[in-house]
């Protein structure tokens, strides 16, 4: 009976907590401090073979490239987009005119064909870059309804020789 | 003098409401915390676009440029020129050619070649297109073939 009676008092020792909650605070402050909020980022992919004029007389031509020209005002704002010879204008809805037009193009998205296809953008030297990222954008594709799977219209983009370059290659 | 020989400085407080929460928030901060070192420079603010998803596959090797401009606290640009920072240091986007050179050969030491490895060019919305383009012309002169464009998610 001494025994168990021992025993039962050994069972009401509490662990010792302090050491652990030290450790624990410990590891928070750390998570705390190196936590860095980040917004996702992702990537455009572009093709750009070394030279352009060898690239073209190898391939042989299957569809004439869709030419996309983006001009721009003097202060290196969108001035007009124009496709082929098609105006698409300017607004805040050039870029989903933009996206309808390719999509006319293409037919419907994943249409075979557009393996083949090449969308050439053509810049002005003094165009802000994200005029530029925009276009590749609606080239590319649209999201789909639920926002989270990509419709891929044409991978393949292109950049032609910016137009009006300053101080181009030194 | 009973009173003060009462057990209450013995009692101590019930600590396991607090030990839960403060696990809840560890374990919150360690699924938050991302250790992948990210190449990014705080001075550029990269234009964004909906259809920028992070990549699935995510190549090994891989020359991030940050391409920005000299900002004030304020965010307002302070020198029209745009730089490469790189290293640490800051570079003239047209004179980023020999950095190029050194970059190909270190990869050529790790028996990689160039043409593998993917140019992220993280570039400022406000660059000029023709000087993007002239970063990849320069690039493509050491040999580097493979670009992206990084952009940040558009959250709506």
């Amino acid at each position: 009976m001494k025994l168990r009676s021992s025993g039962r008092e050994a069972e009401k020792i509490e662990p010792q907590m302090a050491p652990m909650i030290d450790v624990v605070f410990q590891l928070l402050i750390f998570f705390m401090l190196t936590l860095n909020i980040v917004e996702p980022e992702g990537d455009f992919n572009v093709n750009m073979p070394i030279t352009d004029s060898a690239a073209q007389s190898d391939d042989t031509p299957k569809f004439p490239d869709i030419k996309v020209r983006l001009v721009a005002n003097e202060d290196g704002s969108l001035n007009t987009i124009r496709l082929g010879q098609v105006n698409l204008g300017n607004g805040p809805n050039v870029f989903a005119g933009l996206n309808h037009e390719i999509l006319k193009i293409i037919g419907k998205p994943g249409n075979p064909i557009t393996k083949d296809m090449e969308v050439e953008l053509e810049a002005d030297y003094n165009l802000h870059y994200e005029y530029t990222l925009k276009a590749v954008s609606a080239c590319t594709g649209r999201l789909d309804s639920s926002g989270k799977h990509i419709i891929r219209y044409i991978e393949k983009i292109k950049f032609a020789p910016p137009v009006g370059g300053s101080k181009a290659s030194s | 003098m009973k009173i003060k020989s009462n057990k209450s400085a013995v009692v101590d407080v019930d600590m396991t409401p607090m030990i839960d929460i403060v696990f809840q928030l560890i374990a919150f901060f360690m699924v938050i915390t991302n250790f992948e070192q990210i190449q990014a420079d705080e001075r550029v603010k990269l234009p964004s676009d909906s259809l920028a998803k992070p990549p699935e596959v995510k190549a090994a090797d891989e020359l991030v440029l940050n391409i920005g401009f000299e900002r004030n606290a304020k965010g307002e640009i302070t020198d029209p020129e745009a730089y490469i920072f790189y290293n640490g240091e800051r570079i003239p986007v047209l004179k980023f050619g020999p950095s190029f050179e050194q970059e190909a050969r270190i990869y050529k030491q790790k028996n990689q070649n160039p043409k593998e490895v993917p140019v992220i060019l993280r570039a400022d919305a406000l660059v000029k297109t023709g000087l993007v383009q002239d970063l990849i012309k320069i690039a493509q002169e050491s040999g580097f073939t493979k670009f992206a464009f990084k952009a940040t998610q558009k959250t709506q």
